[in-house]
């Protein structure tokens, strides 16, 4: 029998993993598990709606499951569901590429606030990811702590107007709360001076197509460092951009101290070079990173780790992606990362094995696989409002009922 | 024809369209498949066809797997007069001001070492409606045609 790795995580990390794997040796029997019923994780669910190009990458991960032989096992929830050495004793290698979801937290006073909010929790409700809240007021000046590509997508999504989400996947609730949203101005803040922001230049530049916005850059400064001047050279393309009725402002250099209101966020304190200020605010959206879920012990397991800058965890246990590495990185850089661990699985693993694989699973509920993803991406696809791409279901129920149909097409 | 299929990608989806092509060239031509960031240009061959299929990245940058391949033209200084390629790109429009970058410049160098190329330079759209390889496949027929005559007339 061939040997049998598993992967926790069927987002790209692991897509691009398992399609290495296979691609070096057809024979391996990959599992890919994720405890969403549905694939592609982040590609899914952290790629901006008005990102389809980005997306494109799935068309890969579908040849990953219809050519290459990769098997899905969706809402099926490792650490819980399933034990983490129970997957271990059930395969030759299991590979953990279960990304990192939480959102990191400001860590000054006032920060669980009634109106801070998470980047990654906001998103998740944007793109009707089926665990997610529901998408809060944010009043009329959100301001967005962080400037890395996570706080841009957000700051692009919030400004644009309805007829610039055309060809996106943002679903019909998302669209109607951004369209009433009543935004009049966002400020923008980094912590950094603004040629150290974290930011994709491209990804600032694609603000200048904006129709209905004002872009005021604040304290850009002056840098001789070539990375750092074009930085400035994309913000200064966007300074001064539109007359639209949405005014944003891009500001740098401000350290949080904390958040302020009497029971709501309602201002932020800073700390910069000119001393202390205060910006005022009707919401605050923290967009400064991102840290692991409770379900697997991601510290212990990386402190532990037998080689964790080769993703080594231990004997038959590895990791990948942003569950390795920490939340940075676009997919080109997970893909890097996936085809080197490759490799080095591929040097560690028996020709050969006799573990019991995938039927560790064979006692768990309403377990979806790849046929049960095609009917949910055919549902999505089949009749999208006009000006989409795709409607996506957003409950796990009718995504697993949609799955045990079983009949794509 | 015996040729050759290079590809720069960042992401795999210009190594897939590669892949592609190539499997649909295969039944009347010899054909291989490899990553530029693997190939040198000292082993450019006059008797084959060379069909490029590159991305764009980042600000209108080459993808990473053909920036190694652009240092080695750089350095190298090739004599590629009687290369003959064709270019096939892959971009997103939503990166309006860039588009397509990345091919041009692998074209232009190309040009820049006394290349000769073969048929139109096209693009596909990531965010416009035509999959990828409904535009590159005819194109590779088409362009395989034209070489066909050219190499043929120069055999």
């Amino acid at each position: 029998m061939s040997a049998q790795v598993a992967i926790v995580g069927a987002g790209p990390s692991g897509c691009f993993l398992a399609q290495a794997l296979l691609k070096a040796r057809p024979d391996l029997t990959v599992d890919l598990i994720d405890r969403l019923p549905v694939p592609y994780g982040l590609v899914r669910y952290g790629v901006a709606a008005d990102h389809q190009g980005t997306k494109a990458v799935t068309r890969q991960f579908t040849r990953l499951f219809e050519r290459q032989g990769a098997h899905f096992f969706g809402n099926v929830a490792v650490g819980e569901a399933v034990t983490l050495d129970e997957l271990r004793a059930a395969y030759d290698a299991v590979v953990l590429a279960a990304g990192l979801p939480e959102d990191r937290v400001l860590g000054v006073p006032g920060d669980s606030l009634p109106g801070v909010h998470g980047a990654g929790r906001l998103t998740r409700a944007l793109y009707e990811h089926p665990d997610a809240d529901d998408l809060p007021a944010l009043g009329r000046r959100p301001l967005i702590i962080g400037n890395g590509n996570v706080a841009i997508d957000l700051l692009r999504l919030l400004a644009k107007t309805p007829d610039e989400l055309e060809g996106s996947d943002l679903g019909p609730g998302p669209t109607a709360w951004l369209s009433g949203s009543g935004i009049e101005e966002i400020t923008i803040t980094g912590r950094s001076p603004a040629g150290q922001a974290k930011f994709d230049t491209v990804m600032i530049k694609e603000l200048a197509k904006l129709a209905g916005v004002s872009i005021r850059v604040n304290d850009a400064g002056m840098s001789g460092d070539p990375d750092e001047a074009k930085k400035l050279e994309a913000l200064a393309t966007i300074d001064g951009h539109g007359n639209g009725p949405r005014r944003i402002t891009f500001r740098f250099g401000l350290t949080p101290l904390a958040v302020e209101g009497s029971g709501r966020a309602e201002a932020v304190r800073f700390s910069g070079a000119e001393g202390e200020e205060v910006l005022t605010c009707t919401s605050v959206l923290t967009a400064i990173g991102f840290g692991p879920a409770a379900d697997l012990p991601r510290d212990s397991l990386l402190t532990a780790a037998h080689d964790a800058e080769a993703g080594v965890l231990a004997p038959g246990l590895y990791a990948t992606g942003w569950f390795r590495r920490g939340p940075r990185g676009t997919i080109p850089d997970n893909r890097a990362e996936a085809q080197a661990l490759a490799d080095r699985i591929l040097s560690d693993l028996p020709d050969a094995g006799d573990k019991r694989g995938s039927s560790v699973f064979a006692g768990l509920n309403s377990v979806t696989d790849y046929d049960g993803w095609c009917c949910i991406d055919a549902a999505e696809t089949a009749s999208p409002p006009p000006g989409r791409c795709r409607v996506k279901i957003p409950t796990r129920e009718e995504m697993l009922r949609l799955a045990r149909e079983k009949e794509p097409n | 024809m015996d040729i050759t299929v290079l590809f720069g990608t960042e992401t795999g989806n210009a190594e897939m369209l590669a892949e592609d092509i190539a499997a649909e060239l295969e039944a009347a031509h010899e054909v291989e498949v490899i990553n530029l960031s693997g190939f040198d240009p000292a082993d450019f061959d006059r008797g084959r066809f060379y069909l490029m299929v590159c991305s764009t990245y980042g600000d209108g940058e080459l993808p990473a797997s053909a920036k190694p391949f652009a240092e080695r033209m750089e350095a190298g200084k090739p004599d590629l007069a009687g290369i003959h390629f064709a270019v096939f790109g892959m971009g997103d429009s939503e990166y309006a001001e860039t588009f397509n970058f990345g091919p041009k410049t692998l074209a232009e160098l190309m040009h820049a070492h006394g290349a000769t190329q073969v048929g139109e330079r096209v693009a596909h759209d990531a965010s416009g409606p035509d999959m990828a390889e409904d535009l590159a496949l005819p194109w590779a027929e088409e362009v395989v045609g034209l070489a066909d005559q050219t190499l043929g007339q120069a055999a």
